[in-house]
């Protein structure tokens, strides 16, 4: 299910790999490689990120506050570092998913443009 | 927020280093095992699924690294990394490191020493509580132009009156320093004595051990006759006896009772720490007018310098109302307080200003000089620099790690600057005291506190930036094609840099001048002190003082103890003549007396005042001070007889411009009451005598023969012998002093010869100079050393080109002509820039007073001199390498290449 996923079709925006990292963690603690397996399951792989390149986002939004680790077993019951968002972290994630729609609203409205509405 | 969580990053990284990295290295193989399991779970073998978990991963390396970024840690991995390749790097070329280090040691280790000084002596606060609030008084008046004389001492009536100005002072407490004889069971012995008023306890926070400090009835004149003991003289003189408190001793012929010993370690604020405390009763209704004490307070709180000077001011008003002739107006005398730390350290301020700039000017020649054994290493270098900058490292990175070399070179030059430092000062301090106030004895105050350690870290930190920076900035231009060619194998480092050394050099010969400059005048100023004329023959003259104390000499008057040392004294084969003094020449001792002529009227000007000299009739003969006028005292000069005075040049050419002196009678000291006397007649005239210092004119002085003042006026008072013998010697010395102490019943200090007296008086200029010339020594053998260093590598690189020339015919002449003369040049700018700077920096020598005497601060013979010798030291320093250059063969020259 992942497989192809991570061969990627598009690219993840430089920058929305925070977003993107925050909105899975939202829905409930979850390990790295759990993140990617989320990323993967709710963009039906649309999604593709270098795996390592996950782990200096995580750190540095553990950094920022954002995120909070911690060491846990995993659900077969091996050892795991759980990554959960912070109260910054939700407020981040609200910010930014609005501040994502207007943008998107935004580009959205300019390339819809037709020739004649200018 | 953001440095506290850099600091709290570092710290983590520190301690806790092996933790995060095992956590980030357990977290990122975890990942890699899910993944392989996944891949497993969907075919593939486990060897296939771990290979593939591994390139979908990524760069394993390069995303750790990122990691340590994103936590912030990379910087301090990489610091560490530097650091342990700098260590290593210096380990590799433990020649250069050793010189280095040495070069730096002493240009940091001569900045602690003279700091460790500055910071006793100017810095460390007066220890008394809340020492800002601790001000002494003072009498300022104008004198000349600009210069502003301070007078710190104290008379009753002014102190009086200062003590009155509660609204801006509390504890307003005088003091003075006495020597009194303590007489009991054992030999008798010197105690050094200060006397104090009621709050001067309290004011300076003094804490007693044993019993208690004076009552207020103690303060008043004849209160009591009580004394406070110094823990180090209970423990010294009574063998620490705890029963000490109540217990009477005997000093100089009184009794005392014992009340209360002094807490150990208590610092007082005098040259040297008292024995003993005794009351010092100031009576609030006297007119006396001697200044003879020294008067500190206490800022009221909320009360600032300038609102108790205010005050002084309206107070200088009130008491130039009360006592119309007791303060010049001409000179604008006023009173004012200065904060105590500040009037301590005035006397030294200037000579360690400058000793400190001297000593900057030794550390930044030590900076170019390792800057440029740095830029030599770095031509070495650049083959490895070439080869980590083509397998990615940047410009700043390659910075970075060489300058955490440099700042590896300077800590551990200042870590060696920082024991030599000390020690030298110690050695230094102990050698000469040189009268330095605060110190201690032997200079045992100057410590390594955290200023001192804090300043040499800084110091050395800086240092390591400044003289790293350059080479820095230098090795990391290194062109990659040439640098990786040509190997390092030293030939062909640019024109540019060979320019940087030049002009780091030329600098370091600049500052060497100035430093030598500053060194020569002052040499100037001690041999023109040395060869004034002191207008006495002090050759074979000793001194000691003692007491004339009937009681203890177990007679009945001060003239039979006199009588009784000359006669013991002219019977030892060797003593020429022998007479006494209360005040010697250049040992240091201050009087001024008001002197009235009699018959001139007494609101005029021609009166005035002078240094009272009492002196035995032989005091002129033994000195051989000149009579120019009139007669010396005799025999039949004595109590009885009519009043007689014999004053100096000085004093006739003040008083009497054309009049003749020996007509005139005076008043010496009218209003004293310890001097109120009859007129005396002047009788003669002799020559002047520097009493205060070499370098400064003879003031007027009167004096008066001992054996007319009554016994009530001399008993008990030390005076000072001085003894003409025929020929210095100890054994003869020794005899002199056993028989002083059989004539007057009391301890004898050591005999002092009249020209260490005279050494003595020049202390100062001697410290001053003596360092000067260290730091002007050190200056002049590291700028040799770095001309040397520049020679000795510009030939060696011109080798090929020198062999091309000689090839050419050029004659070995020639060639070493060629490589003298690039020195010279160098030396020629550096000596044309330091004179320039000299002539603008000396000024600064010759504005603070007292510094030179007797010689321009532009003084040419002074400039030329030094130049010579800098020159001369330069051109030899050129000698080798052009040796060197004479001796290349143009055959080996030409195939070196």
């Amino acid at each position: 299910m992942l497989g192809n996923g991570i061969r990627a079709h598009a690219d993840v925006l430089p920058g929305t790999l925070d977003l993107l990292i925050l909105k899975a963690v939202s829905l409930g603690p979850l390990h790295g490689y759990g993140i990617l397996l989320r990323i993967g399951q709710i963009s039906k792989g649309a999604l593709a990120i270098e795996q390592g390149a996950l782990y200096p986002a995580l750190f540095r939004l553990v950094r920022q506050g954002l995120l909070k680790a911690s060491w846990g077993a995993s659900e077969n019951n091996r050892r795991a570092k759980f990554y959960q968002l912070t109260a910054a972290g939700r407020r981040r994630l609200h910010k930014e998913t609005e501040g994502w729609n207007r943008l998107v609203a935004a580009i959205g409205t300019v390339l819809g443009t037709q020739p004649e509405e200018i | 927020m953001r440095i506290l969580s850099t600091v709290r990053t570092f710290l983590a990284f520190v301690f806790r280093r092996p933790r995060v990295e095992r956590e980030m290295e357990d977290e990122l193989r975890l990942h890699l095992q899910r993944r392989a399991d996944d891949l497993e779970q969907q075919g593939l073998s486990r060897a296939e699924a771990e290979r593939q978990a591994q390139v979908e991963f990524g760069g394993y390396q390069r995303y750790k690294e990122e990691c340590h970024e994103a936590l912030g840690t990379r910087l301090f991995g990489e610091l560490i990394v530097d650091v342990r390749y700098g260590l290593r790097q210096l380990r590799r070329s433990p020649g250069f490191t050793a010189v280095a280090v040495i070069t730096l040691a002493l240009g940091i280790g001569t900045n602690t020493a003279i700091f460790s000084v500055v910071n006793t002596v100017l810095l460390t606060p007066v220890h008394a509580p809340e020492p800002n609030r601790v001000v002494a008084f003072i009498t300022t008046s104008r004198r000349g132009s600009s210069s502003s004389f301070k007078f710190p001492n104290a008379s009753e009536i002014k102190f009086n009156l200062w003590r009155e100005q509660t609204s801006v002072f509390q504890d307003v407490s005088g003091y003075r320093l006495d020597s009194l004889i303590l007489t009991g069971d054992d030999q008798p012995q010197q105690a050094r004595a200060i006397f104090v008023t009621a709050d001067y306890f309290r004011l300076f926070g003094l804490p007693i051990a044993q019993g208690r400090t004076f009552t207020a009835e103690e303060e008043h004149p004849n209160g009591g006759s009580v004394v406070i003991l110094s823990d180090a003289f209970w423990k010294r003189a009574f063998g620490a006896d705890s029963q000490i408190v109540g217990k009477i001793i005997s000093l100089s012929g009184s009794s005392y009772e014992v009340i209360g010993v002094m807490a150990g370690g208590v610092q007082t604020e005098t040259l040297e720490p008292p024995d003993i405390w005794m009351p010092f009763p100031i009576d609030p209704n006297s007119n006396n007018q001697v200044h003879y004490f020294q008067a500190v307070g206490r800022l009221k709180p909320r009360v600032t310098i300038d609102m108790a000077n205010a005050q002084l001011q309206r107070t200088t008003q009130e008491f130039r109302r009360k006592f119309p002739h007791a303060l010049s107006t001409s000179r604008r005398e006023t009173f004012i307080v200065q904060p105590m730390q500040d009037v301590l350290g005035k006397d030294v301020r200037s000579s360690l200003l400058i000793l400190t700039g001297a000593v900057s000017f030794v550390l930044l020649i030590a900076c170019a000089n390792v800057a440029n054994l740095l830029l030599v290493k770095g031509a070495g270098r650049r083959r490895e620099i070439a080869i980590r900058i083509a397998v990615g490292a940047s410009r700043g990175r390659i910075i970075l790690q060489l300058l955490t070399e440099s700042v590896l070179l300077s800590t551990a030059g200042g870590v060696f600057g920082l024991g030599l430092g000390v020690a030298g000062i110690h050695t230094l301090l102990a050698l000469n005291p040189s009268h330095i106030p605060r110190i201690g004895p032997r200079g045992s105050n100057v410590t390594m506190d955290w200023r001192v350690l804090s300043l040499t870290l800084l110091v050395a930190l800086i240092t390591g930036l400044l003289f790293g920076l350059i080479p820095a900035l230098h090795a990391s231009r290194t062109d990659l094609n040439s640098g990786l060619k040509e190997g390092g194998a030293g030939t062909g480092s640019g024109f540019r840099q060979n320019k940087t050394r030049s002009l780091l050099v030329i600098s370091e010969i600049s500052l060497a001048l100035l430093l030598l400059i500053g060194a020569g005048l002052l040499m100037r100023t001690l041999i023109a002190l040395r060869s004034v004329n002191p207008g006495f023959d002090p050759r074979n003259v000793v001194t000691t003082r003692t007491p004339l104390d009937p009681p203890l000499a177990k007679v009945s008057g001060v003239d039979q103890i006199v009588h009784n040392v000359f006669r013991r004294l002219s019977v030892l084969p060797g003593v020429e003549s022998a007479g006494f003094t209360r005040l010697l020449p250049l040992a240091g001792d201050f009087n001024s007396v008001p002197i009235i002529v009699v018959g001139r009227p007494l609101n005029g000007p021609s009166h005035g005042s002078a240094r009272r000299m009492v002196v035995s009739a032989s005091y002129f003969e033994v000195l051989k001070i000149p009579l120019i006028r009139g007669r010396l005292f005799v025999d039949a000069d004595r109590l009885g007889a009519p009043g007689v005075a014999i004053i100096n040049e000085a004093m006739a050419r003040q008083f009497w411009p054309k009049g003749d002196p020996l007509d005139s009678q005076i008043f010496i000291g009218k209003g004293l009451p310890w001097l109120d006397e009859p007129a005396r007649q002047i009788i003669g005239v002799v020559g002047d005598v520097h009493d205060n210092a070499l370098g400064e004119n003879p003031q007027p002085a009167v004096f008066v023969p001992a054996a007319q003042l009554s016994d009530a006026r001399t008993a008990g008072i030390p005076v000072t012998w001085v003894i003409r013998t025929r020929a210095p010697s100890p054994s003869l010395n020794s005899a002199i002093q056993n028989e002083l102490r059989q004539a007057t019943g009391v301890p004898v200090p050591p005999l002092r010869s009249m020209e260490e007296v005279m050494a003595q008086s020049t202390a100062r200029q001697d410290f001053n100079m003596l360092l000067m010339s260290i730091f002007g020594g050190s200056a002049l053998l590291l700028a040799a050393i770095g001309v040397y260093g520049l020679m000795a590598y510009s030939v060696k690189q011109r080798t090929h080109e020198i062999g091309i020339r000689m090839a050419l015919g050029a004659q070995k002449r020639d060639v070493f002509r060629m490589v003298i003369g690039q020195g010279l040049r160098l030396v020629l700018a550096g000596l044309a820039i330091g004179v320039a700077a000299a002539l603008i920096l000396t000024r600064l020598l010759s504005s603070f007073s007292h510094l030179l005497y007797g010689v321009r601060a532009s003084d040419p013979a002074t400039f030329v001199a030094v130049s010579l010798v800098l020159s001369g030291v330069a051109v030899l320093a050129c000698y080798i390498p052009a040796r060197r250059a004479t001796k290349v063969d143009p055959m080996v020259a030409l195939r070196y290449e």
